[in-house]
């Protein structure tokens, strides 16, 4: 008897009990939807989570003097020739395609005070323009300007460190930072160690959300802080943007060939950012754990009805054994049985989830309604995820439900394989 | 088909039944016989035991030569279904498959072309008066129809024994009669060999051998004369 036959009586066995099919056929299917939304919001929320990390952080790509991420040394600046060796690559035919931006940035530490206050402050000197094309922070202007390239004197900052400064828009500030001492031949330039002051006039203010950059964050024009730090055409890092995260492994790749020789650290963003990497792992594994729950639970269902089915036809069975069905024959029927009912769920499912999943992207999930205030430092969030669902997670994810479905389709099947003659024949 | 001091006994626990206590019976090619007796005589035990639904504790069973107590439950469902046609008493047929699936079913086991099946399934039909059901569901028939059907389904696969175990049980009398007449009428038709268990005294004046049994051994074994068709 062919498989297809048996697959045929399987599909019409599914209709003799069309509430129960349907009810277990929707319970399914709910469980798949809920897997499709979850990991579409997961994905999309990451990808976010990405797109602004590298955007309020250092870029897909930095480059930066080695050693500087493990010390965070103010004094660790990238050789010269290192930022225009990067723009000549970056401009080169493929990698044209890839990147967006890139924004050389002299940090370092600081204390800034106005009349009222004083604060630790974590500066950066950039090139505006460059810095608009790779960073959020000039989008996030709330009061004044972004830096100009003839604001000299100009600063903006953080909202947080607004308020604690007590300034606003055209307020004086005083910034004060040691100048660096480079190691090697270059040590002991004018000034080198002391302490530097300069008195600066606030341009702008920007709130991020994100209360690590709004408290701390202060951005100067680049030679203005290159002349408070002592350290003329240098810089401590460059920030590069991509068109996508996928390259990120490529560039650098280009890169540290590009630069061999040279004393830098090259770093695609999951270097440059663990922390955050790390966060994106730890939330794939809980959504992975919470979505086997569902799915188990969902299993335990489509078990329980497909077992059901069989106990209540252990009489039949005995009768297609008694007119010489194998029982091979009999197993087969019950797992296309399971297979067809997995497949209306896995319909239903793809409706379902795909319907929701495509409203979560396009009008996106508001999570303002659970946050109330800044969002905690350690995330990078947007509070409105739009979902993203690639194919590959979608046909993923159905295969694994069918995957899943099969399996726990082969107990029942065993149970009615092993039909025992002549007892299932006794019908009084 | 030939039974020797066949003795079968069911154990549940500490107690045991007694089913059958040495039963030896021959049954020649082409016979039409009954095996009557009152409810717990070892009928049913009877015939799954001949059609290798069970296995006797002792004795011989032989079915065209073949020991069946010698065979694996591989070899046993094989013969099932190349060599013997079984009717039950009720639900005899796959609510799922029309009249003329059911039928066809145990061709269908044995990988017979589309075509041949769908050939001698219509002949089948025309001959015990279902042609024109083929496409009804066995809700759809009444039970007269069902055992027709399943009568059939044992005869499709030109089997040398059908062994129909109380066919006329749930039948009124006048269908009960209608389908034994149609047994009788494959059986000399096609010399194919009925052996069927009944406790229905008109069902068993219709065969043309009467074994009777009680508590599992014989009690009588008497030739009857053909009714009138």
């Amino acid at each position: 008897m062919g498989v297809l036959v048996l697959v045929k009586i399987g599909w019409r066995n599914l209709w003799r009990n069309r509430r129960g099919t349907m009810l277990t056929s929707l319970a399914l299917g709910l469980g798949l939807a809920l897997l499709l939304i979850s990991l579409g919001l997961l994905d999309g929320s990451h990808e976010q989570m990405v797109a602004n990390g590298v955007r309020f952080g250092n870029g897909h790509v930095v480059i930066q003097a080695r050693g500087y991420q493990e010390t965070g040394s103010q004094e660790l600046l990238l050789p010269a020739g290192v930022v225009s060796a990067t723009e000549a690559f970056l401009n080169t035919g493929a990698m044209k395609r890839v990147s967006r931006g890139m924004s050389p940035r002299l940090m370092a530490s600081g204390l800034m005070s106005s009349a009222v206050n004083a604060d630790g402050v974590r500066i950066m000197g950039v090139i505006p323009n460059d810095e608009r094309a790779v960073s959020l922070i000039p989008e996030r202007i709330v009061a004044g300007d972004y830096l100009g390239d003839d604001q000299q004197l100009g600063v903006v900052i953080g909202a947080d460190l607004a308020r604690k400064l007590g300034v606003k828009v055209g307020a004086k500030v005083v910034l004060m930072t040691q100048a660096v001492q480079p190691p090697g031949p270059e040590a002991m330039v004018a000034g080198g160690g002391e302490m530097q002051s300069a008195l600066l006039r606030v341009s702008g203010i920007f709130r991020t959300g994100i209360q690590a950059i709004d408290a701390h964050v202060i951005q100067v024009p680049l030679p203005e802080a290159q002349a408070l730090l002592g350290a003329p055409g240098r810089v401590t890092q460059v920030a590069i943007l991509l068109q996508g995260e996928g390259d990120a492994l490529m560039v650098a790749q280009g890169l540290r060939k590009r630069l061999t020789g040279a004393p830098v650290e090259i770093l695609p963003w999951r270097e440059s950012m663990p922390a955050l990497a790390q966060l994106l792992v730890l939330d794939d594994a809980f959504n992975y754990v919470m979505n086997g729950v569902v799915l188990a639970m969902v299993g335990m269902g489509i078990l329980n009805t497909i077992l059901m089915r069989v106990i209540e036809r252990r009489y039949e069975f005995g009768l297609c054994l008694a007119l010489g069905q194998r029982p091979a024959q009999l197993a087969i029927m019950i797992v296309g049985e399971s297979l067809a009912l997995t497949a209306i769920s896995l319909a239903l499912g793809l409706v379902l989830g795909l319907s929701v999943q495509h409203y979560f992207a396009t009008a996106g999930l508001d999570l303002r309604w659970f946050f109330r205030s800044s969002l905690p430092s350690a995330l990078v969030f947007d509070p409105i995820i739009y979902s993203r669902l690639s194919l590959m997670r979608i046909v993923s994810s159905g295969g694994i439900v069918f995957l899943a479905a099969t399996v726990i389709s082969f107990y029942p099947a065993f149970k009615a394989a092993r039909t025992k003659l002549p007892d299932a024949l006794k019908v009084f | 088909m030939e039974l020797k001091e066949v003795k079968k006994t069911y154990r549940s626990g500490p107690i045991e039944v007694p089913a059958l206590r040495g039963v030896s019976i021959r049954v020649a090619a082409g016979e039409f016989l009954a095996i009557a007796g009152s409810s717990g005589s070892g009928k049913t035990t009877l015939l799954n035991i001949i059609g290798g639904l069970d296995r006797a504790d002792s004795g011989e069973v032989l079915v065209e030569g073949k020991n069946l107590q010698l065979l694996s439950s591989g070899d046993l469902a094989r013969l099932r279904l190349q060599r013997l046609g079984f009717v039950f008493q009720a639900y005899n047929l796959l609510p799922v498959l029309t009249a003329l699936e059911n039928a066809e079913f145990t061709l269908l086991l044995q990988g017979v072309p589309v075509a041949r099946r769908k050939e001698r399934v219509q002949k089948l039909f025309s001959e015990i008066g279902l042609a024109g059901l083929e496409d009804r569901r066995p809700g759809e028939l009444s039970g007269g129809q069902q055992q027709r059907v399943a009568v059939a389904r044992a005869m499709v696969t030109e089997p040398a024994l059908i062994l129909a175990d109380e066919p006329t049980a749930n039948l009124d009398s006048g269908t009960a009669t209608a389908l034994l007449k149609v047994m009788e009428q494959l059986n000399r038709a096609h010399g194919t060999t009925f052996v069927y268990a009944t406790h229905d005294p008109q069902v068993m004046e219709r065969a043309r051998r009467l074994i009777r049994l009680h508590d599992g051994q014989i009690a009588s074994d008497v030739a009857h004369a053909a009714p009138a068709p």
